[in-house]
C-alpha cells in the first residue's frame, strides 16, 4: 500500500547495509524501501539474520546504511554528525530492549529520569514527566525500587516508562516480550497498544513472537534483507 | 550529563575491585606524601635554622663546623669587626663556638650514631631565636652539665632528663631539655664552651664564629672583609647559604623514598586502568544504552574519567591519612637521618603541610586521569550496536 511520504515518521529509501566479516562482504539489507506513517504500529518479523535489528538500528541512527537514505521525522540522518545523532535520539526516539537495559544501580525513578536529563527541563518538570510515565505503566508505587527488586515484567514496564518519558515521536522496540512470561508479555503489549491508540505514538517493534506481532496494526516480514508480502490476517490463519 | 550517582553507585556495586584500587592508589599516594613530607621536613629544619642576617665563619676549605677550626686570637679579631649587631648592653652578637662530635648509642638497641655537642657562650643563645629550655634548667658555666634538644633526648641513651652521657671518658649530666623551633639546633647537645674545650682537648680555639650583622649592607661588608683577609685564611658565608649546602642531608633517604613512590605510582596506574577496563567491559550494555538514549561521547568520557578520579581521590585521602597516622604512630613525627655533610645525626619532623598534601592530591588526579583515560576512551569508541549486544 503506497503511503504519502510527507506523512511518514520513518522513511528508508533504497537502503542497503553490508557488514564485513574477515574481509567477506555480508549483505544484510538489500535496496530496502520502507515508509512508516505517523501513528503506525508496525511489527517486523523474520528469521534470525534477516536484518530486523539492523533495520531498527538504522532507523534509530545507531548505525549508518552502506547506501540509501534514512529519514526520521523529516530529518535525513545521513547528514548528522555523531553528536547530532545523539541529540536527535534524545529528542525524538524512545527505545525498548529485549533485556530491558535498565541501569542496575539506579532506581525506577532515576532510570526513567535519565533521558530527561538531556532535555531543557528543571528538576520539578522532570519529576512531573517521570511520575506521569510511571503512572502510565502502573508502577508509580515502585519508583524507589531498584531493578533487582522488580520482576521481569515490571522491569520492562519501567523501560517503557523511560522510553516514553520524553514524549518521543517514534518508539523502537527490539523483542520487547522476548524475555518475558506470557502474562508479563501481555501487559507489555497492552501498554504498547495503549500508547499507540491513546497517545498516537508511532511504534516499530521487532519480534519473533506471532502473538506480539498480531497486536500491531501492520506486519512486515523480512527475509534475507528484503521485505516479503505479509499481513496480520495471514498470521492469524497460520496459527 | 550522566548523573554522578550512577558512577558512585557503580563503584559501590563493585566493592572489592573498587577497594583494591583505592588501596593501591592509597599506597602510592601515601608513599609519595611520606617521601615529600620527609623532604619538606628536612628542608624546613634547615631553613628555620638560618637567620637572615647571620654569618658563619669557618676555616677555609671546610664545609661544616665539625671540620673547621678558628684560633682564639683570630676569633677575637673577628668579634672586633665593625658592622656586628649588638645586644641591649652593647655587647656584640657574635660567638666563637666549639663543635665536637660524640658517638652515642640509640635507644632501643638501634645502633649508635654521631651526635653534635656545641660548646656555647651565653650570647650563643641570643643568636638562636626561638631556643628555650622547656624542662629543667640551663647548664651552669664551669660544670659538666648539658642541655639537650627534647627530640634528641628521646632518641639516644643518656640524653634524657637527669641522665648522663660520656664525652672522652668524662660524663656530662643532662640538666635541661630545650626546643628551638624545629631547626637544626634541635639535633644538638649544648654545654659550656670552656668545659667542652677542656674535655675534648680543644683549648685555644673554636670551630666557628657565629655573627649577626647589624644590617644587610653590614652583612655584605663583613662577608667581603673576612674573605679578603688572606692572613686569617677563613671563609665567611651567610647562614642561609650554610644550611642550603647542608640540604644534601638525607639525600639517600630522599632518593630512596622518591624511587619507591615512583614505582608504586606506576603500579597504581595499572591498577586504576585495570579496574576501569573491567568496569567498562562489564558495563558495555549500559554504555550502549546510555548512548542510545542520547548521551554523547563527551558525557561517557567525562562520566568514566570522573569515576576513575573518585577512586583515586578516595585512595589519596586514605593514603594521606594513613601516612600521617603511621608517622605519628612510629616516632611521634620525629625522625632522624645522617647529615651527609657532617656525618652527624640530624633530627627533623615530617612536614605534611598544605603543599605536600596538595602534591598528593595532584598525584591522585594524575593517576585518575592517566589510569582512567584509555579505558574511558574505549567506552567512548564502542560501537553502540555492538555494546548493546553485550551480555
Amino acid at each position: 500500500m503506497p503511503y504519502d511520504a510527507s506523512d511518514s515518521v520513518v522513511q528508508l529509501l533504497d537502503v542497503s547495509k553490508e557488514f564485513m566479516r574477515d574481509k567477506i562482504r555480508i549483505p544484510v539489507l538489500t535496496n530496502t524501501t520502507l515508509h512508516i506513517p505517523k501513528g503506525d504500529f508496525a511489527a517486523i518479523m523474520g528469521p534470525s539474520g534477516s536484518g530486523k535489528s539492523t533495520l531498527l538500528n538504522l532507523a534509530a541512527g545507531l548505525d549508518r546504511p552502506t547506501t540509501g537514505r534514512v529519514i526520521v521525522n523529516g530529518q535525513d540522518l545521513g547528514v548528522l554528525s555523531e553528536a547530532g545523532l545523539s541529540r536527535f535520539r534524545s529528542e525524538n526516539l524512545g527505545f525498548i530492549f529485549q533485556m530491558y537495559n535498565l541501569m542496575p544501580v539506579l532506581t525506577a525513578f532515576e532510570n526513567v529520569e535519565l533521558p530527561l536529563l538531556l532535555a531543557p527541563l528543571n528538576r520539578a518538570q522532570r519529576r512531573q514527566h517521570v511520575e506521569a510515565a510511571l503512572r502510565i505503566v502502573s508502577l508509580a508505587d515502585r519508583q524507589d525500587h531498584y531493578p533487582r527488586q522488580l520482576s521481569g515484567g515490571q522491569e520492562q514496564r519501567v523501560a517503557i516508562a523511560r522510553a516514553i518519558a520524553n514524549d518521543p515521536v517514534l518508539l523502537l522496540a527490539d523483542e520487547p516480550t522476548g524475555n518475558l512470561d506470557a502474562t508479563s508479555a501481555q501487559e507489555v503489549l497492552d501498554l504498547l497498544e495503549l500508547l499507540n491508540t491513546q497517545f498516537g505514538t508511532t511504534i516499530i517493534m521487532v519480534t519473533h513472537d506471532p502473538k506480539a506481532a498480531r497486536r500491531a496494526k501492520r506486519l512486515l516480514h523480512l527475509e534475507k534483507g528484503t521485505f516479503v508480502q505479509a499481513d496480520i490476517e495471514a498470521l492469524e490463519t497460520s496459527r | 550529563m550522566i548523573p554522578i550517582k550512577y558512577n558512585l553507585r557503580s563503584l559501590w556495586a563493585r566493592k572489592v575491585g573498587s577497594l583494591m584500587t583505592i588501596a593501591s592508589t592509597g599506597i602510592a599516594v601515601g608513599a609519595s606524601v611520606f617521601a615529600l613530607g620527609l623532604s619538606a621536613g628536612l628542608d624546613q629544619t634547615l631553613e628555620v635554622s638560618a637567620g637572615p642576617l647571620d654569618i658563619i665563619v669557618l676555616r677555609q676549605g671546610s664545609s661544616s663546623e665539625t671540620a673547621s677550626g678558628v684560633s682564639e686570637a683570630v676569633a677575637r679579631e673577628i668579634l672586633a669587626l665593625p658592622g656586628i649587631a649588638t645586644d641591649q648592653q652593647g655587647r656584640p652578637l657574635a660567638a666563637p663556638e666549639l663543635v665536637v662530635v660524640t658517638y652515642l648509642p640509640r635507644r632501643g638497641n638501634a645502633g649508635s650514631a654521631n651526635v653534635t655537642i656545641r660548646g656555647a657562650l651565653p650570647v650563643s643563645r641570643d643568636l638562636r631565636e626561638g631556643m628555650k629550655v622547656v624542662e629543667g634548667r640551663d647548664f651552669q658555666p664551669g660544670l659538666r652539665e648539658a642541655i639537650v634538644s627534647r627530640k634528641l633526648a628521646g632518641r639516644f641513651e643518656g640524653l634524657g632528663m637527669n641522665e648522663e652521657f660520656v664525652v672522652q671518658d668524662k660524663s656530662f649530666k643532662v640538666v635541661g631539655l630545650f626546643e628551638a623551633g624545629g631547626g637544626a639546633t634541635e639535633s644538638e647537645i649544648w654545654t659550656d664552651q670552656k668545659v667542652l674545650a677542656q674535655v675534648a682537648n680543644r683549648t685555644g680555639g673554636t670551630s666557628s664564629v657565629q655573627i649577626r650583622a647589624a644590617s644587610k649592607a653590614a652583612q655584605e661588608t663583613l662577608l667581603n672583609h673576612i674573605k679578603a683577609d688572606e692572613q686569617i685564611a677563613l671563609k665567611a658565608i651567610t647562614e642561609v647559604q650554610y644550611f642550603a649546602d647542608q640540604a644534601q642531608a638525607g639525600l639517600v633517604l630522599r632518593l630512596l623514598g622518591q624511587i619507591i613512590a615512583f614505582f608504586l605510582t606506576i603500579g597504581a596506574m595499572f591498577a586504576v586502568a585495570n579496574t576501569m577496563y573491567g568496569a567498562i567491559a562489564t558495563r558495555a550494555r549500559e554504555i550502549g544504552t546510555l548512548r542510545s538514549l542520547g548521551f554523547g561521547r563527551g558525557s561517557i568520557l567525562t562520566a568514566f574519567l570522573l569515576e576513575s578520579l573518585v577512586l583515586c581521590l578516595v585512595g589519596a585521602i586514605v593514603g594521606c591519612l594513613a601516612s600521617i597516622a603511621l608517622t605519628k604512630l612510629f616516632g611521634g613525627q620525629s625522625a632522624g637521618t645522617m647529615n651527609g655533610v657532617t656525618f652527624t645525626e640530624i633530627v627533623f619532623a615530617f612536614s605534611f603541610g598544605p603543599n605536600v598534601l596538595m602534591k598528593g592530591a595532584l598525584l591522585a588526579v594524575f593517576l585518575g586521569v592517566v589510569g582512567g583515560f584509555l579505558p574511558a576512551l574505549r567506552a567512548v569508541r564502542m560501537k553502540v550496536v555492538d555494546a548493546l549486544r553485550e551480555v
